[in-house]
This record gives C-alpha cells, sequence and structure tokens, in this order.
C-alpha cells in the first residue's frame, strides 16, 4: 500500500518531513509533548502541530539539568532541544501536567533559545463544576497568546473548521482500532504504531487522506483475511515508542488490539460538538476523556475504563508498559492491578526507558504471559 | 514413552531424558559461546552415557535463553513454563517455585493441577543471580562451590548494601580491605541476595510448599538466607539445576 510504505518512511525520519512541510507550505512549526495540548488552536491558527519524542540516543546534555530519576521521555525530548535537532520548532507548547514535564517547561525556558515558549495552566481536577470554565478561559487565554506569536487573530470560524477536521482524523482512527480489533491480520502491529505515530507528526490534512485511502484498502482486503487464533491483548500506560513491542508480542503468540496510550487511544478518544461554541468543545472533550493519571476525575475512573476496555475489546490480559521513573502512572499501578484482578484479567508490567530490556528477556516474559492466559 | 528435555542456560546447558514418568538421566555442561553446539554436546552427552540411540527418543522440547537455537527440539517453551512442569512433577504439592539461574532469577506461581498462575522475573540487572556470585567469588578467591559451607558458620553476616553487582563488588573490596571474615563476607552476599529475591518474590506472593531451582540452588548458603528471610521452608531436591531440562522432558510427552 503506496500511503502506509510513505507513512512509514515519515514516522522513521519525521525531523526530515517536517523540515521539508515547513518549507513547502512555510507553515510555523509548533511542537507539544503531551495530549492535553490543545492542538486544535495551533492548527486553526494555520500552523502545523507536532508531537516531540525523546531521542533514541544515549541521554548525556540532558543529565547537567534533570536527575535520573526523571522519566527518559522528559530527558528525551531536552536531549533533542539541546542537541540542536529541533531548529525547525517556532514555537513549543507546555499544557500543565505532572511534575516532570513542568520543570521541563522552565528548563526550557531558562535554556532554549530561538523558538516562543507558552505554558498552557489547565485545572488539576476535571471532575468540579468550575472545572469547564477555568479550562475555557485557560483555552481562551491560549488562543490569545499564540495568536499573538504568530501574529494573526484566531477567529472562530477557522476553530470551527480545525474541529471538523480533527472530528475527521478522530474517527477515522477510531474506525481503524475496531478493524484491528475484530480482525488483526488485516494490519500488523508495527504498521499500526506508524499510523498512529503519524498522526501526531504530519500535516493534518495530507494524514486525513492517507488515512482514509488505508482504510478503504484495510477494509477491501480485510474480507479477505482469515481470523488467526491469537490472544488478545490491551496495552496501558503513558507512551510507548517502541514498535517492537508490538512484533514481540505477535512473535509470543499475542496481539493489541487496545490501548490507552497517550500516543494512543487516549490522543484520538472523543469527538468535539461540531455545533456549539469551539472553545467550549474543545474543552467538554478534555472533561469528557479518561484522564492522564497527572490529572484528578473521579477516583477511580481510569481502573474503570481499563476493565471496560478489555472486555469491548474482548482482550484476555493487560500489558502495563510504564515508563520508568513515571510517578503519576506508577502511583496508579496499584490500584488498576487491584481492580483487573478483581475482573480476574491477568496482566503483566513492562517497566521500560528508551531502550527496551534485552529481547531474550522480553520474549521469555511476554511467551510465558501468553501462554498461561 | 521415552522424551528429552534441552535446557540451554546462559551459564551452563542441561539436558534430561525422561521415560514414562521416571526420569532416566540428566546432565549439565558449561554453554560457553556457542549455544547451539552446547545443546548438540550436552544431548549427545547424555545418550551416550546411557547408552541410548537418537531414534530411541520420541520427542524433544527445548527451553531457557538459548531455546530457539536447539534446532533439533520438535517445540519449545520458555524456562518459566518448563520450571513449573519439572518442579510439579518431582512434587506435585509444590505451589511456588524460585528459580535462580545463571542470568534470571524468577518467582513462579502454581495451581493445584501444576499450572503457572503468575510470574515475576527479575529485569536487566544481574543483582541476585549467578553471574553475581560468580563475580563475587573471583573477588573472595573462595570456589563458588564452597560458598555455602563458608557462609553456615558465619555468626555476623556483613552490610551489602549495593544493589548494583558492579557497586557491591567494590562494596565487598572494601570488606576484604577492612579485615572483615571471609565467612561473614560470604554470609553477607548470600543476604543480599535473599532480600532481593524475596522483595521481588513479593509482587506475587508466595504460598507454601515452596521449591528451589535453577543452578544457585545448589548453594545451600542463599537457600538458608532465603528461607529466613522469607520466613518459608525451601524444598531443595538434588534435581534443582536440572529441573527446567526436566520439566522440557514431560512437557514433550504432551506434544
Amino acid at each position: 500500500m503506496k500511503e502506509l510504505t510513505e507513512i512509514k518512511n515519515i514516522v522513521s525520519n519525521p525531523y526530515a518531513y517536517i523540515r521539508k512541510c515547513k518549507k513547502q507550505t512555510g507553515k510555523k512549526v509548533v511542537g507539544y509533548c503531551c495530549s492535553y495540548a490543545p492542538e486544535e488552536i495551533i492548527w486553526a491558527a494555520g500552523a502545523m502541530p507536532v508531537r516531540l519524542f525523546s531521542a533514541n540516543e544515549n541521554i548525556h546534555l540532558a543529565d547537567t539539568h534533570l536527575q535520573s530519576y526523571c522519566c527518559s521521555l522528559v530527558r528525551g525530548i531536552l536531549e533533542e532541544a539541546l542537541a540542536d535537532r529541533l531548529d525547525f520548532l517556532d514555537g513549543v507548547i507546555f499544557p500543565h501536567t505532572c511534575d516532570s514535564f513542568q520543570r521541563l517547561s522552565d528548563i526550557w525556558r531558562l535554556n532554549i533559545k530561538g523558538p516562543f515558549h507558552l505554558d498552557v495552566v489547565l485545572p488539576v481536577k476535571l471532575d468540579t463544576p468550575s472545572a469547564l470554565q477555568y479550562l475555557r478561559d485557560a483555552l481562551e487565554k491560549f488562543k490569545n497568546d499564540l495568536g499573538g506569536k504568530l501574529g494573526r487573530e484566531i477567529t472562530n470560524a477557522m476553530l470551527a473548521d480545525s474541529i471538523r477536521t480533527y472530528n475527521k482524523i478522530r474517527r477515522l482512527i477510531g474506525k481503524l482500532y475496531e478493524l484491528r480489533c475484530e480482525n488483526p491480520q488485516i494490519i500488523s502491529g508495527a504498521d499500526f504504531h506508524a499510523v498512529i505515530k503519524a498522526a501526531m507528526i504530519m500535516d493534518k490534512n495530507d494524514f486525513l487522506e492517507a488515512l482514509s485511502q488505508i482504510i478503504t484498502q484495510l477494509e477491501k482486503d480485510g474480507a479477505q483475511k482469515t481470523k488467526a487464533k491469537v490472544k488478545k491483548l490491551v496495552l496501558s500506560g503513558s507512551v510507548c515508542s517502541h514498535p517492537d513491542i508490538y512484533n514481540i508480542i505477535e512473535n509470543a503468540g499475542g496481539v493489541v488490539v487496545w490501548d490507552d496510550l497517550c500516543t494512543g487511544y487516549r490522543y484520538f478518544e472523543g469527538l468535539m460538538a461540531e455545533n456549539s461554541r469551539p472553545l467550549e468543545a474543545i474543552a467538554e472533550r478534555y472533561l469528557n476523556r479518561v484522564v492522564c493519571p497527572a490529572k484528578h476525575m473521579q477516583l477511580k475512573g481510569r481502573g474503570e475504563n481499563l476493565v471496560r476496555l478489555v472486555k469491548n475489546s474482548g482482550a484476555e490480559g493487560v500489558v502495563f508498559l510504564l515508563l520508568k521513573f513515571c510517578d503519576p502512572h506508577a502511583f496508579d499501578f496499584p490500584y488498576l492491578k487491584g481492580m483487573l484482578e478483581e475482573a480476574s484479567i491477568p496482566c503483566m508490567l513492562l517497566d521500560v526507558e528508551t531502550e527496551l530490556p534485552s529481547e531474550g528477556q522480553l520474549q521469555t516474559r511476554f511467551e510465558t504471559f501468553i501462554q498461561i492466559l | 514413552m521415552r522424551t528429552a528435555g534441552i535446557d540451554i542456560g546462559s551459564i551452563t546447558a542441561k539436558a534430561a531424558i525422561v521415560e514414562d514418568g521416571k526420569i532416566l538421566g540428566t546432565k549439565v555442561i558449561f554453554t560457553g559461546y556457542n549455544a547451539e553446539a552446547a545443546g548438540t554436546k550436552v544431548y549427545e552427552e547424555l545418550l551416550r552415557e546411557k547408552s541410548l540411540d537418537k531414534s530411541a527418543v520420541e520427542k524433544i522440547v527445548s527451553t531457557g535463553y538459548g531455546r530457539n537455537s536447539v534446532n533439533f527440539a520438535d517445540k519449545s517453551f520458555t524456562e518459566i513454563m518448563c520450571h513449573a512442569a519439572g518442579a510439579y512433577h518431582l512434587d506435585k504439592k509444590v505451589r511456588s517455585i524460585i528459580d535462580i539461574g545463571g542470568q534470571d532469577s524468577k518467582a513462579i506461581l502454581l495451581d493445584e493441577h501444576g499450572k503457572v498462575k503468575n510470574f515475576v522475573m527479575n529485569d536487566k540487572c544481574a543483582a541476585g543471580t549467578g553471574r553475581f556470585l560468580e563475580v563475587m567469588a573471583r573477588a573472595l578467591e573462595v570456589d563458588l562451590d564452597e560458598f555455602g559451607e563458608i557462609s553456615v558458620k558465619s555468626e555476623k553476616p556483613s552490610k551489602i548494601s549495593s544493589l548494583c553487582t558492579v557497586f557491591a563488588e567494590s562494596e565487598v573490596i572494601s570488606l576484604i580491605a577492612r579485615g572483615e571474615k571471609r565467612k561473614d563476607i560470604i554470609a553477607g552476599i548470600h543476604e543480599s541476595i535473599a532480600s532481593r529475591v524475596a522483595s521481588m518474590s513479593a509482587r506475587i506472593g508466595l504460598i507454601e510448599p515452596l521449591m528451589i531451582t535453577g543452578g544457585v540452588a545448589r548453594n545451600s548458603g542463599v537457600v538458608k538466607a532465603l528461607g529466613k528471610k522469607l520466613n518459608m521452608k525451601i524444598e531443595v531436591l538434588p534435581y534443582a539445576q536440572v529441573t527446567g531440562a526436566i520439566g522440557a522432558a514431560f512437557l514433550a510427552t504432551t506434544l
């Protein structure tokens, strides 16, 4: 499939794609690190939002600013900036989430010269009566600040247009998840991971077009591909920048059919109302979506969601993919595990950093886990 | 029915032959650089010792980190599945296993039918494994086989606080320089392994009867320290090191 090959090329060298895109379209590039970044406003402003990921290289420059007890995602993103590999950025935004990202925002302001810098101060508790108004005001302020930095006014019409584009993408990604859940044979986990990652890197219109083509093709192919007997799993955690995980699980006789990742379903979950005021619609999505553990919404919301995901997807187990030293996720893990146990859903925990543990070890753990399901 | 199990570990390669529920023989050699050659060698040596021809063995299962390099095996299973199967066949009452091998340590929970219910495995680091003991034996200039016997005499085990093998080694060297007794240092090393393995095992919750398997089970000092730390009785069988290979041979009967 031509579109899939293109997407895989882009994902294997995102910086080259972003530079080329910037040159061709003249768009400003705005980086972000988390799915609480109101991307819709950046895209509405005519800029190109791109998600920043950790360095695949050894982290050494960032170590002068961040201690080793900070997660490899935060340290890795700083490494990329300090090594001057993000010189295509015109701006960068930091939504208020976990402590490490807040500190990264400050360290960035002190040390990275060039791109403009904006914080988006979101509420921490998302289930209080004032959360919607607070969030709406924060988004309004961000819209005005961003407009100022980019030298243009961001109108409601521009926002409404952007919301429609994001809704289309999110609807299609939802479709992709459903197709793969129904018949995991239609697209390999590594290819699926590439499509999801491309959504956070590519120009939204280009991505939307490629994605529509891919889904049409998969629906056509899907009818011919037989469903193999494999154990379905749900992946839970923050970010997954290891496409190899999908391969290792598939080699061990399993398949990831759903996830609750920040770089996965949580990023796509929920549509925005197209007939109400745009900033409210964006805010409401954040209030309806399942939270990141750095935010608060109902004591057991994430656990209930995870159990529901497992049941709805027909999965037989959960793999927790947690970044070492990510404390919000680590704090939640014991209660999530407890809720899964109550529902008789087996789970295994994998602690990862930039590099995966040795493949032999991983293979042994996944093979055993899948065999005992 | 006669079957064989081949367990290629990081330090040793093991083979076992089983006939109608009985263990005919077992063999242990060093794995060395070439895992594939070690698998062939340990199996052929065992066949020779038992005066058996290859054709006399119906099915073969491989296990261990080198399980996929045993190209003459009919199937491979992970060492967790094989240690569970082996321990269960040796003692049907066993409900938990601690397996300490060359580079991994694992805790495994079984149900009453010998099926694996849950497991946990050390990641990345060599602390709490056989490799850790080897490093320490070198620093202390003691034969590893004597470790158990020496440590039992200690009344005041030294404190080893580093979890990292490299740091622990330098800690041991400082203890030697300070003139601490060998038996106390070795007992301290065993306690440090025991506390590492015990805290890992706590994640799945061990149930008695508990059996220890893997090469490190041969070290009575580690077993004693672990029993004390867990406050549990630990069953040690002479087959501890070859339990994985025996389990593989038993699993081969189900193919």
